[in-house]
């Protein structure tokens, strides 16, 4: 359903992305692993269209090429990026953000808008799974939360938007036992045969708990090994090194 | 120099007209021959180096009184809550009988003779001289106010001449509590000089909240004063919300005389095309234990142009006292500008005092966040825009304020 072909992404004169193929079918999950400055932020950046790359290169995803289409246009086609470093937004109230950008989806795909109530009930179910209680709601968007809460603020917007291919970068970091727990039980519980997944990580310990089908390994802006998820147990017990020249 | 001959005709015929005491007489004499000694304010003034009114105040070197016709005061313009209405209609004063024990709302005639002291500031001294109607409000001690007071300035059709001037007094006596909220509503395009100057007082342990909203005037010159005096424990908010002006410069002046009292002076402006506005704020500190914040927020599109002038003054026998400023603009076209001027004077050593200033265009790392989650790129300006004004109305201490205020920016609060 993801075919990646050929991707380069650099800024000003850097090369950070070197020309990178990969495909992911309905209903998987792949973990991305690589040392730090491999590239794995600016590929999902790629991804989700972020301004400021110059990206070149294919990216099909349900028949479109995503490199035509901008941020919010990937978004309502069913492209998700929880961030490494979720964004503090004072005075943009979290309930509200939420709705919006559901109805911002819902619209653009020809669906109804959701009032108040109808929100509020799906919201009620979904952020209760997660543990996110009305007063983290009613707060600026991540202002005071929390890594763990940031986090979890993540898990609760794929859970309500509901995208077709989620790319999570680096959401285990900085997480203690219990918070990812929670945040790989979220996740495991949106797993589905129609719906991807591409799980970045720098550290095996995620993959424990969210079981990848395919493991890469990204360096120097290229997939330079696919393996299964025992290919993470390897790289935890031999680290980065054999890969990095 | 400019020709004040006709301004000096103005003024006598005005006197002439004024049904008054020989000492209202004499200080409006006194205010008016200050404010011819120098004239208006000019731009190398260094007081009013930021100040839309330097260029526009000589449009008005004569002014017109003549009074207007209009009566009414269209009744869908009132807010639609339990509330004590203060109309002003061009200028003139209309008051309702007000049925609460302990609050007096009437013509403030006693005090407008009362004030005998000119000042050095010309445009305040030009607005003593003519001011001649405004309101008292007056509540009496261990009174708390519920409803508020909701006072309407409001400019019809049917005024043709250029020139309001209002001259009000709040007092607060001891242990009272009373919210009042002012609004102006523009329903006349003329270029109008629209002046004012309120006084108040706060007795110890009293509170007030001022709230005023100045918003959508194309042409008008507007010069608010006030200058807010607080006894012992006393509590004053004062908020302003000013969204399209033209011109206008509000100075508000705190002296926070006893201890414990406690100041939050906190305003966002949103101006567009050639919107000019300026905000002037001192607050001084004269007792020990008293506490200060200043919280100002502006976003600026096309060739708007922003001014904040800030100063915590600390007496030196002022100790332990907390005063906070802060200020901060989004710049939201390469043409608007905003000036920044942050002034602390401190002759105290045990205080506590921070400002910070700052001024930029949108985060991209947030607008890029919200796109990612579907929005759309104007969306997401209009959203971040919005929540970086609303933060300041966040910090308000009334609930139905700040959703007035949130609906106002167009802003949903937490509610959704
Ligand atoms: N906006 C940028 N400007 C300049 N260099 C960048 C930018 N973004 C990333 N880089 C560089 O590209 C490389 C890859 O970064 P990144 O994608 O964040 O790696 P990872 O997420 O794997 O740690 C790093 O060397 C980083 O410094
Ligand atoms: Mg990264």
């Amino acid at each position: 359903m993801i075919e990646i072909k050929n991707l380069k992404a650099s800024v000003d004169e850097k090369e950070i992305l070197k020309g990178l193929n990969l495909s992911i079918g309905k209903g998987e999950v792949h973990a991305i692993m690589g040392p730090n400055g491999s590239g794995k932020s600016t590929l999902s950046y790629a991804l989700s269209g972020k301004e400021g790359y110059n990206v070149s290169g294919e990216i099909k995803f349900n028949k479109k090429n995503l490199l035509e289409l901008n941020t919010e246009e990937r978004a309502q086609e069913g492209v998700f990026l929880a961030l490494q470093y979720p964004t503090e937004i004072p005075g943009v109230f979290t309930k509200n953000f939420l709705r919006t950008s559901l109805n911002s989806i819902r619209k653009a795909n020809g669906e109804s808008e959701l009032n108040a109530i109808e929100f509020l009930k799906i919201l009620k179910e979904k952020s209760t799974e997660l543990k996110i209680d009305d007063e983290m709601l009613a707060r600026p968007l991540n202002v005071g939360f929390s890594g763990g809460e940031k986090k979890r603020n993540e898990i609760l917007q794929m859970a309500l938007l509901e995208p077709s291919f989620i790319i999570m970068d680096e959401t285990d970091s900085g997480l203690d036992i219990d918070a990812l727990k929670v945040v790989s039980n979220g996740v495991n519980s949106l797993r589905d045969p129609d719906r991807s997944f591409l799980i970045i990580t720098h550290y095996q310990r995620l993959l424990n708990y969210i079981k990848p089908d395919f493991v890469h390994v990204l360096s120097d802006g290229k997939i330079v090994k696919t393996g299964d998820w025992k290919l993470a147990l390897d790289l935890e017990k031999e680290g980065y090194g054999q890969f990095i020249n | 120099m400019e020709n004040y001959e006709n301004i000096k005709v103005n003024f006598d015929s005005f006197i002439q007209s004024l049904k008054s005491n020989a000492d209202d007489i004499e200080f409006r004499k006194k205010s008016f021959n200050h404010f011819l000694t120098n004239g208006f304010p000019k731009a190398k003034d260094e007081e009013w180096k930021y100040s839309p009114l330097t260029k526009d105040l000589n449009k008005f070197l004569s002014v017109e009184f003549g009074k207007s016709t209009e009566q009414n005061f269209p009744e869908e313009l009132k807010e639609n809550y339990d509330h004590y209405p203060i109309i002003f209609i061009d200028g003139n004063l209309q008051l309702e009988n007000v049925q609460e024990n302990g609050l007096k709302i009437v013509k403030n005639e006693k005090f407008l003779k009362s004030v005998k002291k000119e000042g050095t500031n010309p445009v305040l001294n030009f607005t003593n001289a003519f001011a001649d109607e405004g309101y008292l409000i007056e509540v009496e001690p261990n009174t708390i106010i519920s409803k508020p007071i909701v006072v309407y300035n409001f400019y019809s059709k049917n005024f043709s001449s250029n020139f309001v001037s209002a001259k009000n007094f709040i007092l607060i006596n001891e242990s009272s509590e009373i919210t009042i909220f002012e609004k102006n509503i523009y329903n006349s395009d003329q270029e109008y000089l629209i002046t004012s100057n309120t006084e108040v007082f706060l007795a110890k342990n009293s509170k007030l909240k001022k709230y005023n909203v100045n918003e959508e005037n194309k042409h008008s010159t507007i010069f608010n004063f006030t200058k807010a005096n607080l006894d012992e424990g006393s509590e004053l908010e004062h908020f302003t919300f000013s969204k399209n002006i033209n011109s206008c410069r509000d100075e508000t002046i705190v002296n926070l005389n006893g201890k414990n009292s406690f100041a939050s002076v906190s305003g966002i402006q949103s101006l567009l095309d050639n919107n000019n506005h300026e905000i002037k704020l001192i607050i001084n500190h004269n007792e020990e234990f008293t506490e200060s914040s200043q919280f100002i927020k502006s976003a600026l599109h096309d060739s708007s142009t922003a001014a904040f002038q800030g100063k915590i003054f600390v007496d030196s026998q002022a100790q332990k006292t907390d005063g906070y400023q802060l200020s901060r603009a989004l710049l939201l076209s390469d043409k608007a500008r905003f000036f920044s001027k942050p002034e602390l004077e401190i002759y105290a050593d045990d205080v506590k005092c921070s400002h910070g200033s700052s001024s930029g265009s949108i985060d991209n790392e947030s607008i890029f966040y919200l796109r990612s989650r579907g929005i759309d790129e104007t969306d997401a300006k209009e959203m971040m825009i919005k929540g970086f004004l609303a933060e300041v109305i966040d910090k308000l201490k009334d609930d139905r304020f700040k959703k007035i205020f949130f609906s106002k920016l167009g802003h949903d609060s937490e509610n959704v």
